[in-house]
């Protein structure tokens, strides 16, 4: 994946970097991501896109609206390529997501949305969201293992409380999972219905901070997942993602509500993390943010 | 023997002048959002280097008669020949209060309507369109309205634009 600066992409486009944010700003597009000193980073693919569409075009709003369309067209295809089983093309489309997007922006745009619309289209009970599910879970867990080892001095604890990979909220855990190592975040994922022996597991992780993800499983199931951590390493901050509706009880309680985009759910994580100061001292932190951790909103009082 | 080849006597071949020709209007750049004309020198534009105004940095720059093309300000928009509004001025947007984002791909009726029921001889607005992204010369004039108003009627003056070829579409 090539990234342009906010120059380069102006110079490639024949515009004043001025004019390329109020592109930004108005029109959304072209989207950039933000390199780790919050500069604007271009997609190659993207601007090239836009530089094809403005020598067609005969507006901005046209040549931005004509370069989104061959943008979305790789959503189109992995759908179709999902739609008629066909584990090939489908490798295929999503590799030419990422020629022209950041693996980030590919899950988010392209293969979580794929998977929403096939969902709608045919339903979880379908043979095509089987095949689809299974395929996105692969290649998540795929992109997982070619990520780099982390950097980050923190670690985390995902309790899985989907039902199974054909739960509809399976690939976006699997992409938070995803975001965060890539990320630099030490990931640990387990089921929530496995107490048994999460005491060791946790002992040998050391994570900073809990997130129960996925509404499959009831709240006391997590809850005494969730508390045989804490009696393992004591008490730490507690976040939730995709917990079906975000119960209203977990208000007020220091429970976290992560976005349900994984994207977002990603970026609050890592505010969380360094907001609470909890990456330099696990330990401490974790003490001071004992009185955050309320396992009652787990438990659903 | 007049008029005929001393050869083989078959016709000859010979220059005839032409009959006069209206000169067609000289053309001008504008910019299709804001309606600025780029580079005007001696009354002759010249060629900007981006395609993209410099003025706005939100349209592109267009090439119209002059007898047609928009100034600073202007309310106009740009259709294709489906009839669909590939471009909205800034003055446009204020017209019919739409924003060019939400109007582009949108067909011209979401915006316009033809006001013509009482004109005599007058050209319809989708003919009109027609013949202009078609790259017809001359400029047609039609009335029409708001789509989600009535009582107002605006003159539209349609003419053709470019590259690539579309109908420039002028309210007064």
């Amino acid at each position: 994946m090539r990234y342009l600066k906010t120059s380069e992409a102006a110079a490639l486009l024949n515009v004043s970097p001025n004019t390329l944010r109020a592109w930004e700003r108005r029109f959304g597009f072209p989207k950039p991501q933000r390199s780790p000193g919050k500069h604007r980073l271009f997609t190659h693919g993207e601007v090239a896109a836009l530089r094809d569409a403005l020598q067609e075009g005969l507006s901005i709003s046209s040549a931005i609206s004509r370069a989104r369309e061959g943008l979305a067209a790789d959503a189109n295809s992995l759908v179709g390529a999902l739609a008629s089983y066909d584990r090939e093309r489908a490798d295929a489309a999503i590799e030419a997501a990422l020629a022209l997007r950041s693996v980030e922006r590919s899950v988010e745009e392209v293969l979580l949305p794929t998977l929403d619309e096939i969902s709608r289209r045919y339903s979880v009970e379908s043979a095509a969201w089987a095949f689809a599910a299974h395929w996105a879970t692969d290649w998540l867990r795929r992109a997982t293992r070619l990520t780099p080892p982390p950097v980050r001095q923190v670690s985390i604890v995902i309790g899985d409380a989907s039902r199974d990979e054909l739960d509809r909220d399976a690939p976006y855990i699997r992409a938070l999972e995803l975001f965060c190592v890539r990320a630099g975040i030490k990931v640990l994922s387990l089921s929530a219905r496995g107490v048994a022996g999460i005491g060791d597991a946790a002992n040998v992780h050391r994570p900073n901070l809990v997130v129960v993800a996925g509404g499959h499983l009831d709240d006391d199931t997590v809850a005494r997942w969730a508390y045989a951590i804490r009696l393992a390493v004591g008490a730490m901050p507690l976040a939730i993602y995709r917990r079906g509706a975000e119960r209203p009880r977990t208000r007020g309680t220091g429970t976290t509500v992560l976005p349900s985009a994984a994207g977002d759910a990603q970026r609050t994580l890592l505010d969380l993390l360094e907001s609470d100061h909890i990456a330099a001292t696990p330990s401490a932190s974790a003490a001071a943010a004992g009185a955050r951790f309320q396992m009652r909103s787990a438990r659903g009082q | 023997m007049h008029g005929r080849s001393a050869r083989n006597g078959r016709p000859a071949l010979r220059l005839v002048a032409t009959p006069e020709l209206e000169p067609a209007p000289p053309s001008v750049l504008f910019c299709s959002h804001c309606g600025t004309r780029p580079f005007v020198s001696n009354k002759v534009s010249a060629a900007p280097s981006s395609r993209v105004c410099g003025e706005c940095g939100l349209g592109l720059i267009l090439e119209a008669g002059e007898d047609i093309a928009p100034h600073a300000g202007d309310a106009f928009l740009v259709l294709d020949r489906a009839l669909s509004v590939c471009a909205m001025s800034r003055g446009a947007e204020r017209l019919l209060a739409a924003s060019e984002p939400d109007a582009v791909n949108r067909h011209i009726t979401d915006l316009l309507m033809p006001a013509d029921a009482e004109e005599e001889g007058g050209e319809t607005l989708a003919v009109a369109v027609a013949w202009a992204s078609r790259g017809d010369g001359g400029t047609r004039t039609t009335r029409v309205r708001p789509a989600n108003t009535f009582g107002i009627r605006l003159t539209a003056r349609i003419a053709s634009c470019g590259p690539p070829r579309a109908a420039l579409v002028v309210l007064e």
